[in-house]
């Protein structure tokens, strides 16, 4: 065999173990997305995580309705979200309990989380189930167990059940009562109402932030991207 | 002497494949996207280290991202990956011979294939686009050209 042939089977060869090697590249891709997917799937009713660690990052710290710390903080740092926003739950993950730990703890601030229900039919009803838990004294604890087990928006995971298991988790004491007020004209009207103003300040997303204090009033965030951005304007506010 | 010239010409045409470029000038190229592929992924994942976001030059969409569940995978964050994965291209890029070239065309199509699905995310689930994510994308895509074209146009050469 000349030189120039052997030189095309080994090509040809070649080429044979290169789409070998492309289908072994589309398979790592195909798990590395079946991983992405299926990684913190929650919405899960059977199996609801994190309630020790909430416990442990709200333990001790007043709770009024939906607003966590020293009622007579000067200043109050609001956050408007949508508890099936993916986004929300990086927030209440990873930058909100910094906050909770450096200004809601020490009494500087307070931290009133409000609805802004943007995404479906399912966010008014876990909306009203937070506010219906504040009702009760464990609305922060409700909203964090909420983002930690939230599902993948709009498949139908937020379902009575799904609710149920939740308040449970967050310490909700009397059960029956809180399905009473959540499924409330009233509740519902709030919901609303939170999200009117949400609008009427001119958000559009979630999670959206505002600070109140007696250096500036209200004044609009947006959606800050640190935990340090929002201790500047919690400082700044006071 | 036209003749020789004609004869030439012919000559050259075909011991070159095709008119592709010179596998040194793809190499050439490859390391230096690779390399700018890792400084990239190195800003977003000290921008996102302590839990802030990238800077973006217009729009807030850095920070969404950012604090999206899915800038991380099984818990290490995708700009982690992204400098690692650029990594092995750089090297690919450095090796001579078909190992390069095999090497070079697996990493580059896993990079872009998963740089297609994080762009659909962005766009599609988490709603925002973050600018230093969309370079990324193109490097990772300018990359799989690069060594596709490397790999079937020199595969089994001694180019």
């Amino acid at each position: 065999m000349s030189a120039e042939a052997e030189q095309a089977e080994r090509r040809e060869r070649l080429i044979k173990l290169g789409s070998a090697t492309a289908f072994l590249a589309i398979v790592v891709v195909a798990v590395l997305i079946v991983i992405g997917q299926s990684q913190g799937d929650g919405g899960d009713a059977s199996s609801i995580d994190d309630a020790a660690e909430v416990r442990r990052e709200l333990g001790g710290i007043p709770q009024r309705g939906l607003v966590l710390g020293d009622p007579g903080a000067k200043v109050t740092l609001i956050e408007f979200g949508d508890l099936q926003c993916p986004v929300c739950k990086g927030y209440a993950e990873e930058v909100i309990p910094q906050v909770i730990q450096s200004k809601v703890r020490s009494g500087e601030a307070k931290l009133d989380f409000r609805n802004f229900t943007i995404i479906d039919e399912e966010s008014i009803d876990a909306a009203a189930a937070a506010i219906a838990a504040g009702q009760q004294g464990r609305g922060w604890d409700f909203v964090e167990l909420f983002y930690r087990n939230q599902g993948i928006e709009a498949t139908g995971y937020v379902t009575d059940e799904f609710l149920t298991a939740v308040a449970e988790a967050a310490g909700v004491p009397d059960v029956e009562q809180w399905n009473a007020a959540r499924a409330s004209n009233r509740v519902i009207d709030r919901v609303g109402a939170e999200t009117a103003e949400a609008q009427r300040l001119g958000f559009s997303g979630t999670p959206s932030f505002a600070v109140e204090g007696p250096a500036n009033g209200l004044e609009t965030l947006g959606t800050p991207g640190s935990a340090g951005d929002l201790e500047a304007a919690v400082e700044n506010a006071r | 002497m036209a003749a020789d010239l004609a004869g030439a010409k012919t000559e050259s045409i075909v011991s070159r494949p095709m008119s592709a470029p010179a596998e040194g000038t793809l190499r050439t190229i490859a390391t230096f996207v690779a390399t700018f592929g890792i400084g990239v992924a190195t800003y977003i994942a000290i921008a996102e280290a302590d839990g802030g976001a990238p800077v973006c030059l217009a729009g807030g969409g850095c920070e969404t991202v950012a604090a999206s569940s899915h800038s991380e995978l099984l818990g290490i964050s995708v700009a982690a990956i992204g400098i690692f994965g650029y990594g092995l291209l750089l090297g690919a890029a450095l090796v001579r011979g078909d190992l390069g070239r095999m090497a070079g065309f697996g990493l580059a199509l896993v990079g872009f294939g998963y740089s297609v699905y994080l762009t659909w995310l962005e766009l599609f689930v988490i709603d925002a686009i973050c600018q230093w994510c969309v370079a990324s994308a193109v490097l990772m895509t300018v990359l799989f050209a690069v060594n596709a074209t490397r790999m079937v146009r020199y595969v089994g050469t001694s180019a």
